[in-house]
């Protein structure tokens, strides 16, 4: 298992055929965002979350090809290679965050922008539930213009945090609401 | 100027009213003026061949003796018109009109005195008439007519004197002034009395009218006998009331009338005084109430007079004897030879209050060693520790005195004796070590070794 994420070759371009093939993967292909970004707006929101998921999977897939077993890789790890996994596919820089036990993940310097904060999330749904076989819900804590927040947690936590979004709660006080509660 | 035109304007009509007279009379009984007056010039004219109707006489008698040939007796000139015998008074006037004729229709101020004309050598025959006309030589001294003067003025001209040449002006020369025939003067009427005029013939030696300044004596006693002279002349010459004209020489002052008399000349000193004092004289000197309004009064001079002290003289250290004399190094002068001061000298009033606060700003700088009780035992002097318990005692001091140089500010001087008998004890902090005083206990808290292990953690937030 290599700990340290390899891009070398990771793209094959065929000019003679005109495909575009990921190593350790099948062929893709390059769109513009805004045509992307124009194709997720027109679409509806189950149809966003399950193109998101299979994006997901597939950078998941490839993660646990490389790590062979990844259910005992670090956080590091995991963040390294999940991290280079969806910079190929351009959607950013992916950040891990450990706020006690909450999970938090980012995105940085996404092209999609707010309007793609719904595939990103869903992208991670799908790259945990097909790397981990577990089905998270990733809860949008907070967006600013270079970054975006999602806390992975289950069904019953994802409802309260949501909750306590939508009441105006700041993202740090659900964190911590969510670690008491969880607590207690 | 325009008194010289009119004069001859007035000649210019006599000479006009004159023209209409026979000729020949006048030729006839003209005493041959110009005799006397042509005497070089004529010899330029004696070449041409004359013969002369009277063989005795020739030409070098004619025309260049001064003197008329005596007449011949018993052989008159034939052509000589018999008229009757008139007096030799009377015959004379035309005489000057014929000659003042001829010198007006020449140039009357020539440059060069005119000759005879040829024909009037020829035609006139004027060596008898004189000797008829004139018994006697005709001088110039002889002839005091006006026609004479003007022929004078006209042929004459006036020389220029050097000083040498200028003849002292007496009173005896300016006496005949009147006789002295000037051109102002001349009287042409035809009815003056001839007689007159020839009472004081003019003479060739006379002083010029234009002499003014007199001649330099060559001595000194000359010079004392003519202001001697000159005194008495002056003293007993009638002084003119008109002005003279400018060549008639000095002129006494006239005698002004009683109460009137000339300004005095100013003193000298008088104007020098002036010059240097302002305008208003000596009073002027004195400052006015103006001035004195703006007028500041300095005060005085405080303190004591300041004395300069004259340097000892400079008096260079003998060289030693040891120095090499070729080492040519001499001491300079010390301090000790520049100019000091008094050292008695008190500052002034005003400058004792901020000099009492300099000396106190000084004694503030230099801050003072710590009490002894509060100081460590490092920096406790020598003597003042304790042999055996490390605890100095305190010294209380004996006396305290205060010296104040002003009312605000005082210093205190503590004079510490060698010994005491009672001694306050003095107990100081032992010394401390570095050491820690705290411990700090971190806890951490259980981080997950997989990132399985921190995903279910989270997955299980918010399940009650």
């Amino acid at each position: 298992m290599s700990l340290n994420f390899d891009p070398s070759y990771a793209l094959e371009f065929d000019f003679g055929r005109g495909q575009i093939r990921m190593a350790n993967a099948g062929e893709r292909v390059i769109v513009p965002c805004d045509a992307l970004l124009a194709l997720c707006q027109g679409a509806s929101e189950d149809a966003v979350r399950d193109f998101g998921r299979r994006l997901g999977t597939e950078a998941g897939r490839v993660m646990n090809d490389r790590l062979g077993e990844a259910w005992q890789a670090s956080l590091e790890t995991v963040l390294e290679h999940l991290g280079g996994e969806l910079a190929l596919m351009g959607l950013g820089s992916l950040g891990l965050e450990r706020w006690g036990q909450a999970l938090v993940l980012s995105f940085s310097h996404s092209p999609l922008g707010w309007a793609g904060d719904l595939l990103l999330g869903s992208v991670l749904e799908g790259a945990m539930q097909r790397s981990f076989g577990r089905d998270t819900v990733a809860i949008k804590l907070m967006r600013n213009e270079q970054n975006v927040r999602f806390l992975l947690a289950g069904r019953a936590g994802a409802d309260k945090a949501g909750r306590w979004l939508a009441e105006g709660v700041p993202w740090g006080d659900v964190l911590s609401r969510l670690a008491t509660r969880g607590a207690s | 100027m325009s008194q010289e035109i009119q004069k001859l304007q007035e000649l210019l009509a006599r000479v006009q009213r004159n023209a209409t007279l026979p000729r020949t009379l006048v030729s006839a009984i003209a005493p041959e003026p110009s005799a006397p007056m042509h005497e070089a010039p004529v010899v330029a004219y004696s070449a041409p061949a004359y013969t002369a109707p009277v063989a005795d006489f020739t030409a070098e008698q004619v025309f260049f003796d001064s003197e008329p040939p005596p007449p011949v007796p018993g052989r008159a000139p034939a052509h000589v018109p018999q008229f009757a015998p008139e007096p030799v008074t009377q015959a004379r006037a035309p005489a000057l009109d014929a000659s003042v004729d001829d010198l007006l229709l020449e140039d009357p101020f020539p440059s060069v005195p005119p000759a005879p004309s040829y024909n009037d050598v020829l035609e006139e025959d004027p060596i008898p008439l004189v000797s008829v006309a004139s018994p006697r030589p005709l001088d110039r001294e002889d002839d005091v007519s006006g026609v004479m003067s003007i022929s004078e003025f006209s042929e004459e001209q006036p020389e220029e004197l050097l000083e040498d040449d200028i003849v002292e002006m007496t009173a005896e020369s300016e006496l005949p002034l009147a006789s002295n025939h000037t051109l102002d003067e001349l009287n042409f009427g035809d009815d003056d009395d001839s007689s007159d005029k020839r009472t004081t013939p003019p003479r060739e030696d006379d002083a010029p009218a234009s002499s003014s300044r007199s001649k330099i004596a060559g001595t000194m006693d000359e010079a004392l006998a003519r202001a001697a002279e000159q005194i008495q002349l002056e003293e007993g010459r009638e002084v003119p009331l008109k002005t003279p004209p400018p060549e008639s020489g000095p002129q006494a002052a006239t005698a002004l009338p009683a109460g009137i008399h000339a300004p005095l000349s100013p003193d000298i000193e008088e104007l020098l005084e002036a010059d240097i004092l302002p305008s208003g004289g000596v009073r002027s000197a004195l400052p006015t109430a103006e001035q004195l309004g703006q007028t500041i009064d300095l005060e005085d001079a405080r303190g004591p007079s300041l004395e300069l002290d004259q340097p000892a003289a400079f008096r260079p250290d003998p060289l030693q004897d040891d120095v090499p004399s070729e080492e040519l190094e001499v001491t300079l002068p010390g301090r000790e030879f520049a100019g000091g001061y008094q050292e008695d000298l008190m500052p002034p009033p005003e400058a004792r209050q901020e000099l009492d606060a300099h000396r106190q700003r000084l004694a503030d700088d230099s801050v003072p060693a710590p009490p002894e009780s509060l100081a460590y035992p490092s920096q406790r002097p020598e003597h003042l520790e304790a042999p055996t318990s490390g605890f100095a005692p305190v010294i209380v001091p004996s006396s305290v005195t205060t010296d104040s140089y002003s009312e605000s500010v005082s210093t205190v001087t503590v004079d510490v004796p060698s010994k005491v008998e009672f001694a306050p004890e003095l107990l100081a902090r032992p010394d401390i070590h570095p050491s820690p005083v705290a411990k700090f206990i971190r806890i951490e808290p259980p981080r997950p070794n997989t990132f399985m292990e921190l995903l279910d953690s989270s997955l299980a937030l918010g399940s009650d």
